[in-house]
């Protein structure tokens, strides 16, 4: 009878029945909305925030610029000496040797930021100034030239050492840079541009070397293997300031480098350290002559065709076409988004600097890790960029992902100065709507969901004692009746709990209509990341313009509903319902038997 | 029950100096004060008088839906103010019946389901308090209405109904507090029919409170109250 009871209360007072469940429902669809689209962000950014696990990648090793890791040394002012700054000008390769400058070092190497800069400088600067190698000034040219951007290259021999730390199941180099497409007239100017061929003045002059002293240099050169054409050293080493210059330029013997700095007395030592980067280098950059030079950026890598399911792209993420074939160097894989607004597929043909290359496959890169437009071999990347034997990352991938601060820690000692990043580290640079709406989805909706339910609450809880306060009489008749209190109570629960299931099955399927909707006309979310800012805003002012190193991708916001959801919502609405029970129950427990007698109104 | 052992009829109520002040704002009312009242089973009492004299507070005791602040009310040899809540309840269910001015059905309820709700306390099955509640209606005249929902009789009917649901239990006592007093004087006589009728074949004790002549008329003893006291 309590239970026709409750049925004849629900359905013939049905106006308090629906009103007080569609008030749980609404709470309920909109907290399912909520966790759904809370899921659906989540979703989107595991899909495309975490790239690196869905590649088989658990760390990038790169050699970035840290401009905030300075830990310089005072080096006592010793004095130039001019017949060294042959030697330190005289970077005609490219970049610092990997090892070199590694934190602490010891050795007064510290100067990091210094030899960053110089390793950066000198691998950026051919862009400009290697315009006079293009043709005679007036002539026409386009040209294409690859420059590291931010990403330091070293020699490949890091991906062995990497490949050999514990833990490590692969490690597979690639080199990321970034292209400029150049064309326009020759400039005149550009003759008088040379590189280095700085002056160092100097306040004090060093002392001269001794003989004892040139030939402890000269053999210890030697033994280090430094020293395989004759004379290098003493090309540039004489003591006569200013000396440097082109002489300079034909040493094939870093002054950054470790073994090379080993074999000079102290005071040289610490002096080369000083002297890394002329000043002179970066004014050069800075006021590049005007021309008429237009100007377009893209984005290329190198990638190991022998390792297809690792690296930067790998063969899972072909869209269309195939991998690279087994001589790959006149192939290319172009990015998916890349083709697209360039109007590329796979047959067309690129001409870059007189050479062809054919697409042979269009890939879907992840958002973070290093997106490319257009990817080469390896091999024909460097040689393309005169980056022989060079990359300037290095993929790893470990046995167990607890092992990965471990083996991050292993890279750091192996390769002084090297800068590893985590999938984690990645997902950080995420920003834009998506990773914005993640964020408040799960700072805010958490919140708003509580509100929103406990909103509802109140409504139900409100409800139902101004039902109670209808039935007054009703109530007091029932106690005059006989009704104990427990009874009376046990009656209105069992009322409220049931427009709580009520409740619960419509908020279920409001919450599934809201999905519906929000995946019918869910806005694009944009996401973008900075990967790992190839040609990004270290290098970009420097060339006068400015190169994004971000992609930006937009998803569609989904609001999927999970078996969670549903259960939260339905227990919501349950709770909901008890809750107004208790409240209409303590009210309607508080009433004497007496108000069955009390007059209306 | 065991009334037909003892020699001397023992009254089935019997109240001494019984009084109910109510407190509001500083100020007390002495709705009903110092009642001295026998009332033997079987028998109908009137309570009269005029608006405000205490009959319904008086009502109230002796139905065991409030306490007297004063004095002793003993029903059937039990001083009801040493009982606990949990046996006032159950006397309420078991002994006494309710009739209200204003029917209080239940709105939401059939005339059936209103009957047989009042039942539910005792613990009878579904299906014997729907059976009984149809038997009690037919009793009273309303077996062609069972389905009907108080807002579908008219008010004749619907106190007919409460006169039902009163005798669910087989109570020894009915409280009726005017129970004429929304109706007609022709259906008004019908319900005092139905009353009468009570005490006449069933033996039912009713105690009712009313300004209808009619009612006074036919009742054994008629308690006339002025100001909470019997004159
Ligand atoms: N719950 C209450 N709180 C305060 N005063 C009350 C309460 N109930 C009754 N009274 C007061 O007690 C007095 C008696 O009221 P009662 O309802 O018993 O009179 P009555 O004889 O039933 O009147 P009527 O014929 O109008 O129904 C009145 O003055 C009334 O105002
Ligand atoms: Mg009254």
């Amino acid at each position: 009878m309590t239970l026709s009871y409750v049925w004849n209360e629900l359905h013939r007072r049905a106006g308090r029945t629906i009103v007080t469940a569609l008030g749980l429902a609404a709470g309920v669809g909109l907290v399912m909305a909520i966790i759904g689209v809370s899921d659906g962000l989540s979703q989107a950014q595991n899909r495309i925030l975490s790239p690196l696990g869905t590649v088989g990648t658990d760390l990038i090793v790169t050699r970035t610029v840290a401009p905030t890791t300075s830990t310089a040394t005072t080096v006592p002012s010793q004095g130039g000496f001019g017949g060294q700054g042959g030697a330190a000008a005289g970077q005609g390769g490219t970049g610092g040797g990997f090892f070199a400058g590694g934190p602490g070092g010891g050795s007064g190497l510290a100067q990091l930021n210094g030899a960053d800069t110089s390793a950066l400088l000198n691998a950026n600067s051919s862009v400009l100034t290697d315009l006079s190698k293009l043709g005679p000034a007036g002539t026409n040219f386009v040209h294409d030239f690859f420059v590291p951007g931010t990403l330091i290259t070293f020699p490949d021999q890091a991906v062995s050492v990497v490949s050999t730390i514990p833990g490590v199941s692969s490690a597979v180099g690639a080199l990321s840079l970034q292209a400029l497409h150049e064309s326009g007239t020759v400039p005149t100017i550009v003759a008088s541009i040379k590189t280095g061929g700085q002056t160092i003045s100097a306040s004090t002059t060093p002392p001269p070397l001794t003989s004892a002293q040139q030939a402890a240099i000269f053999s210890c050169l030697q033994k280090s293997g430094l020293l395989s054409g004759g004379g290098a050293f003493g090309g540039g080493g004489s003591t006569g300031p200013g000396a440097g210059g082109g002489g300079g330029a034909r040493v094939a013997i870093r002054p950054t480098d470790p073994a090379f700095i080993k074999c000079l007395p102290a005071a040289q030592q610490a002096f080369i350290t000083k002297v890394v980067v002329p000043a002179e280098t970066i004014r050069q950059v800075l006021n590049p002559p005007s021309t008429n030079t237009t100007t377009s950026s893209y984005t290329v890598a190198g990638v190991d065709p022998t390792h297809p399911n690792s690296g930067v792209i790998t063969k899972a993420q072909l869209v269309s076409g195939h991998w690279f074939d087994t001589t790959p160097a006149h192939e290319v894989l172009v990015n998916n988004a890349y083709a697209n607004t360039k109007k590329l597929s796979v047959g067309t043909t690129l001409t870059i600097n007189g050479v062809s290359y054919t697409i042979v496959g269009l890939v879907a890169p992840t958002l973070t890790g290093n997106v490319s437009d257009i990817y080469f071999d390896l091999a024909t990347l460097q040689s393309l960029s005169t980056n022989s034997a060079r990359v300037n990352e290095v993929l790893v991938a470990v046995h167990n992902s607890s092992q990965v601060n471990a083996v991050a820690a292993t890279i750091h000692k192996e390769l002084p100065g090297a800068q590893v990043l985590t999938s984690r580290d990645l997902a950080d640079q995420v920003t834009g709507s998506l990773s914005n709406a993640h964020r408040l989805a799960t700072d805010l909706g958490g919140a708003l969901a509580i509100v929103v339910l406990l909103a509802a609450f109140v409504i139900a809880g409100l409800l139902t004692l101004s039902n109670v306060a209808k039935r007054v009489r009703e109530i007091g008749s029932l106690r005059a009746m006989g009704w104990s209190r427990g009874l009376v109570v046990r009656q209105l629960m069992t009322e409220t709990l049931a427009i709580g299931v009520l409740g619960g099955v419509l908020g279920i399927g409001l919450g599934a209509l809201i999905s519906v909707v929000i995946g019918a006309v869910g806005p694009g979310l944009s996401v973008t990341s900075s990967g790992l800012a190839v040609g990004a805003s270290t290098v970009s002012p420097l060339l006068n313009q400015s190169v994004t190193g971000t992609i930006t991708t937009v998803v569609h916001l989904t609001a999927p509903i999970s078996a969670k959801a549903v259960g939260l919502g339905f227990a919501g609405a349950l709770v909901g319902g008890l809750l107004a029970g208790v409240l209409g129950g303590w009210r309607a427990a508080r009433l004497s038997p007496a108000s069955a007698l009390r007059d209306l109104g | 029950m065991s009334d037909a052992k003892s020699s001397a009829p023992q009254p089935l109520y019997s109240l001494a100096g019984v009084g109910r002040s109510y407190s509001k704002g500083g100020i007390t009312v002495e709705a009903v004060r110092s009642i001295d009242l026998d009332i033997a089973a079987g028998e109908m009492v009137s309570l009269e008088g005029p608006s405000g004299s205490g009959k319904s507070t008086l009502l109230q005791l002796i139905g065991a839906l409030d306490a007297p602040t004063r004095g002793s009310i003993r029903f059937n040899g039990r001083e009801l103010a040493h009982e606990s809540q949990k046996e006032l309840t159950r006397l309420r269910s078991e002994e006494i019946g309710f009739v209200f001015q204003h029917f209080n059905l239940i709105p939401t309820l059939t005339a059936q389901e209103n009957v047989a709700i009042a039942m539910v306390p005792s613990g009878a099955s579904r299906s014997a308090r729907s059976e009984r509640a149809e038997g009690l209606l037919q009793q009273v005249g309303l077996g062609h209405r069972l389905h009907h929902l108080p807002t579908r009789l008219s008010g004749g009917e619907q106190q007919r109904v409460a006169i039902a649901r009163a005798l669910a239990n087989s109570p020894r006592v009915v409280i009726a507090d005017e129970p004429t007093g929304n109706l007609d004087s022709e259906t008004a006589a019908e319900v005092i029919s139905v009353l009468a009728g009570l005490r006449d074949t069933a033996g039912v004790t009713l105690i009712l409170a009313t300004h209808d002549d009619e009612i006074g008329r036919i009742a054994e003893h008629r308690v006339r109250l002025r100001d909470g006291s019997i004159v």
